[in-house]
């Protein structure tokens, strides 16, 4: 199973950043529902891609050694941000490899598909491309 | 960190180049190769991530509506406008709840129970505002769809119609400023995404004026003597974005997120 959880202080300090300039982008409070210091790269095939409201959702199924298969739900940002950038419900393919970088959700509650709940920050396609880019990492006090 | 990851997140910025704390110059267009004739890159998308990252604020004289005042219509973007209020002077209540709610990392925000977001807190999307000389509407694309009517006909404020969640505005015109006067506001929203809390005796007035085409500059004074030691004025920029349009944003739709919502 290429799952594996890492702890990468470049990025967190990179997202701390990217917080400071876009804090946010979701209409709910990151850090209330997703731990950022709880990172988790996850490789395996698009099962599908919700194009919804409030966020869009990434199911990405990953089969381990002996051949079981786990659901992972990435949350992402928000269709019109998504399309904004590019972006839109073709930008995945169903059955296509993908690698998906996030963090885990706090409850370590299941959605009630029971697929894994995390939150994207990117996905890296087969060929390298990096789409829906950017996460609702967020919560800088104003005061 | 790569370019291309970079250069997302400044677009999802929207208008961060102005007020980045990124290094903006080093961020160019993106990598992706787009096809001259579809105008789609290889990957099938239409390329326009990066129109969406350059994003030019136009230039020009502000319009005039018929009867010469400023017409504050169009698309516009507050780039991080939404995250700036300053430091609102709070009473002891009101600190204690802003506390409570920074401690619980705004679980209960009810933005994320998708509820309006209330005057004058605004979300990071786009505004469309569309004027007539009787009225302003202001369209919000989100945090969830909802709308503003700013009456400009003369009429005075509505007899008592109870808490509103985005409250009851009249607006008059100062010269070429528009004062836009908003009360009955109810005290569920959150002034911000940290919690700043208000009573129903918020009363908000917002200066509205655009000194080109491509800006409009908001002057917004809060006073709320129950919730706050003194009134609290902060200002907001917003910028013209002319090839974009709002667009859905049903925030009911998918909103597993509420259930989610644990706090620390």
């Amino acid at each position: 199973m290429a799952t594996s959880f890492k702890l990468r202080a470049a990025l967190v300090a990179g997202f701390a950043l990217f917080g400071a300039v876009c804090p946010m982008l979701a209409h709910h409070s990151f850090a209330a529902e997703y731990d950022s210091t709880k990172t988790v790269t996850v490789k395996g095939t698009v099962n599908h891609l919700s194009w919804v409201n409030p966020h869009a959702y990434v199911f990405v199924d990953v089969k381990d050694a002996s051949g079981k298969v786990t659901t992972w739900a990435f949350e992402s940002l928000s269709p019109n941000a998504l399309s904004r950038q590019g972006w839109n419900r073709n930008s995945l393919k169903q059955g296509e490899e993908v690698t998906v970088e996030g963090y885990m959700a706090k409850d370590n509650k299941p959605l009630a598909d029971g697929s894994i709940h995390a939150n994207s920050r990117g996905i890296t396609r087969a060929d390298g491309r990096k789409v829906f880019v950017g996460s609702s990492a967020d919560d800088v006090p104003s005061k | 960190m790569s370019k291309r990851y970079l250069n997302s997140l400044t677009a999802a910025a929207a208008a961060a180049a102005m007020l980045s704390l990124l290094p903006v110059a080093s961020v160019g267009q993106s990598n992706a190769k787009t096809d001259a004739k579809t105008g789609k890159s290889k990957a099938g998308q239409k390329e326009n991530a990066a129109d969406f990252q350059s994003a030019p604020t136009p230039t020009g004289p502000a319009p005039k509506m018929p009867n010469g005042k400023p017409d504050l219509s169009g698309v516009w973007t507050p780039g991080l406008s939404f995250t700036q209020m300053g430091q609102v002077p709070l009473q002891p209540w009101a600190e204690e709840v802003y506390k409570q709610r920074r401690a619980n990392l705004s679980k209960d925000d009810p933005e994320g129970h998708c509820l309006p977001a209330g005057v004058p807190r605004i979300s990071p999307f786009l505004q469309k505002f569309v004027q007539t000389p009787t009225l302003l509407v202001i369209l919000d694309e989100g945090n969830i769809h909802s709308y503003r009517q700013v009456f400009l006909d003369g009429r005075p404020h509505l007899d008592d119609p109870g808490p509103l969640w985005m409250g009851d505005s009249i607006g008059k015109w100062d010269g070429d400023t528009l004062v836009v006067d908003t009360i009955d506001l109810n005290d569920k929203t959150w002034l911000n995404g940290q919690g700043l809390p208000h009573s129903e005796d918020l009363h908000v007035i917002e200066r509205f004026k655009r000194p080109d085409l491509g800006h409009l500059e908001i002057e917004i004074t809060m006073d709320d003597p129950k919730a706050f030691t003194k009134p609290h004025t902060f200002s907001r920029t917003y910028l013209l974005r002319p090839t974009w349009e709002i667009q859905e944003y049903v925030c009911n739709e998918f909103n597993v997120d509420a259930e989610h919502l644990v706090g620390k």
